[in-house]
């Protein structure tokens, strides 16, 4: 079974205490982020649930959600697995581990502090980049240290010939520092006029889905599957090509939020391009890894879960960002859909296969108990379709009692007609804060067979707990 | 890929690429963006925000009120956001040059605001605005904090709201809205993009009808 820790190296072992302590703070973000979900998620069919607090307006809990989500869990877990596969891959034992360290508390501290400051309202106010401006340059700098160890991992790698995995973590340790200052500069400290702020928003936002969290997670991607099933992936010599179509393409994307708004018309045009352009990386990503879909290991299973969410995204966004069809999913739950899908569905679900595969080999020990990542996969399987689904229908109901109408929408019964949607999406919620509690409790068992008042019982050597604590 | 440098050189200029097509292009456009200067009404739009509303928008921004409120109307022949009377013409960028930070929005839980202090036939005024903020309405709900219940003895405050049935308050109280409530209120009413840009106006295509007509 792929979740066995039987093939666990020294470079494993050695990079333990950093790494863990990066997916460890991930996984605590991800439950933080699922409370905070389980409230917008009430406030929408029920608009008093904790109305009276200024703390958590729905405007404010939605960043806080968000913020905690991509900065917290997919940021920490990302960071790990990518150094991760960068050091296996580099076949050298992790060098600068204490950077990591270092960076990873006060990245996580820096997250803790927007996520005070967001609900104070300080929040900078767009999409994927709420983080108030005090906490952004401290983010920066914890980045760095992080990062260093995955510059040395490239620049001390064995084997020159570089693997499909490397490719993109390497361009997303590189791409973010360039996005966030960017967007640091243009939207904090020398904000551009107008509308502007939107466009330089859209660019930035789809830059961290397409330059940053995606290329995490294809790496996790083309790591794992070959090395589960033992096959070499059918289409691998195309992979370079679908490599430079995301990391070109991706960008230029983002401006389909802006169909039919205050903006140029080419922001529009060029972004419907792009969209229809990304198929061609999305089929690259297919033809890799039709053989993996329906797999039995249970990495295997999130993976392949991933990667199917990844391309149905692809797909809906081409689709979507037609013009015709964008007039009538803008503004609706329908958008919501499709970054749940992308965000949860496809990202999540894949580092979910790569922790699975990941931490048994760090820690040097199997998964504590199984019945917990089988209840962990059945849990968040059923909560992301669920998600996705009910958006999706309360997004077509919303569309059709405004955009379809004549007349002045009357919002009370817009707000009626997808209530029973808007319920669903919240039991929906509630299996995916369940199983991600599962899975904190499993991976606090797990690990908790290193630390040192648990060493006599668990029999753990001397030497693996110096590494952890070193 | 074997090249490490020629690799991270690649990335660097895609990414910049992209940054110099939609970031630095745009700006190239519409950076300079000046307000328009109408002779016949001898000023120039769009006009600023009163202090007062300029503070309002910050506080409309620092509450999230933009997850659910878009501040863009599309135009007319794309969508139906002129029958759902929230504006006449469409939002164009001249319209977001005064403010710091422009709340486009991409949600419509509710209504656009756009043009809320310009509906027709008749827009919400201050006291209905309050009355909004303090009870809320179907899907929006009651900000309750932005208001303070003081006991009053003698003369009722003038800001108080006017509250019947079962809102009003306790006899010898009254309910005020706080700084942050007037601010907001007056940023609500100052929403309204009425004046007509040449470039807000829908392109018709005269010239090519003039010469169909000729031949």
């Amino acid at each position: 079974m792929s979740t066995d820790s039987n093939d666990s190296t020294a470079i494993d072992t050695h990079s333990r205490g950093p790494l863990l302590l990066l997916l460890g703070s991930g996984v605590l973000w991800l439950v933080v982020s699922g409370v905070l979900a389980l409230i917008t998620s009430i406030q929408l069919h029920t608009p008093t649930f904790f109305a009276d607090c200024a703390w958590l307006t729905f405007g404010r809990a939605q960043a806080l959600r968000e913020t905690a989500f991509v900065y917290g869990w997919l940021a920490n877990a990302g960071l790990a697995l990518g150094l991760w596969i960068a050091v296996r891959l580099g076949g050298e034992a992790m060098r600068a581990g204490n950077w990591v360290v270092v960076g990873a508390v006060f990245w996580n501290l820096g997250v803790s502090l927007s996520l005070v400051g967001i609900a104070a309202g300080d929040a900078a106010g767009h999409p994927f980049f709420q983080i108030p401006s005090y906490a952004q340059p401290l983010l920066l700098v914890a980045y760095g240290a992080i990062a260093v160890a995955g510059v040395l991992a490239w620049a001390g790698r064995r084997h020159e010939t570089g693997f499909a995995s490397q490719w993109y973590v390497f361009a997303a340790l590189f791409l973010f520092p360039w996005l966030f200052s960017v967007a640091q500069v243009t939207l904090v400290w020398l904000p551009v006029r107008g509308v502007l702020q939107a466009i330089v928003a859209g660019w930035f936002a789809q830059g961290i889905y397409s330059l940053w969290l995606a290329p995490l997670a294809l790496a996790c991607a083309y790591y794992l599957l070959p090395k589960i099933s033992g096959r070499v992936l059918p289409a691998y010599s195309f992979a370079v090509f679908g490599f430079w179509t995301l990391i070109v393409m991706g960008c230029w994307t983002g401006g389909r939020h802006l169909i039919g708004g205050p903006v140029p018309a080419w922001i529009a045009s060029v972004a419907i391009a792009a969209c229809s352009l990304m198929v061609f990386h999305y089929l690259v990503v297919f033809l890799n890894f039709r053989s993996a879909i329906g797999a039995k290991s249970s990495a295997l299973y999130f993976t392949s879960f991933g990667l199917l969410a990844y391309l149905l995204s692809g797909l809906v966004e081409a689709v979507i960002s037609l013009r015709g069809v964008a007039l009538h999913a803008q503004f609706t739950f329908v958008e919501q859909a499709v970054q749940q899908l992308s965000l949860y569905g496809a990202v999540s679900m894949v580092f979910f296969g790569a922790l699975y595969f990941a931490v048994p080999r760090l820690v040097g020990k199997n998964w504590a108990s199984s019945s917990l990542v089988g209840g962990h996969a059945s849990l968040v399987t059923v909560g992301v379709v669920l998600l996705v689904v009910a958006l999706t229908a309360a997004g077509v109901a919303q569309s059709h009692m405004m955009f379809g109408a004549t007349q002045p929408a009357k919002f009370a019964e817009v707000a009626s007609a997808t209530r029973p949607w808007l319920l669903v999406a919240t039991a929906a919620q509630v299996a995916l804060l369940l199983g991600n509690l599962m899975l904190l409790v499993n991976f606090a068992q797990t690990v908790a067979a290193l630390v040192p008042f648990r060493a006599a019982a668990n029999s753990v050597s001397r030497p693996a707990l110096k590494s952890v604590l070193s | 890929m074997k090249n490490g440098p020629l690799f991270f050189l690649g990335l660097f200029a895609s990414l910049t690429f992209s940054f110099a097509g939609v970031v630095l292009f745009s700006n190239y456009q519409l950076g300079g963006l000046t307000p328009y200067y109408d002779d016949s009404e001898g000023k120039s739009f769009p006009e600023r925000l009163p202090g007062v509303a300029a503070r309002g928008q910050m506080v409309y921004r620092d509450l999230g009120c933009v997850a659910c409120h878009t501040q863009q109307v599309r135009r007319p022949s794309f969508g139906n956001d002129q029958a759902q009377g929230w504006g006449e013409r469409q939002s164009v960028a001249r319209d977001y040059i005064h403010q710091s930070y422009p709340q486009l929005g991409a949600a419509r839980i509710g209504q656009d605001l756009t043009n809320l202090a310009g509906r027709k036939p008749s827009a919400l005024d201050a006291e209905d605005l309050m009355k909004l903020l303090y009870l809320g309405q179907g899907a929006m709900p009651a900000y309750t904090f932005l208001f303070q219940d003081v006991k009053v003895s003698g003369q009722v405050p003038k800001t108080a709201l006017k509250l019947t049935g079962k809102s009003a308050p306790l006899p010898g109280h009254a309910v005020v809205p706080t700084e942050r409530a007037q601010v907001l209120v007056a940023y609500l009413l100052s929403l309204n993009t009425a004046y007509d840009y040449p470039e807000s106006r829908p392109v018709v295509k005269t010239a090519a009808k003039a010469e169909g007509a000729h031949k």
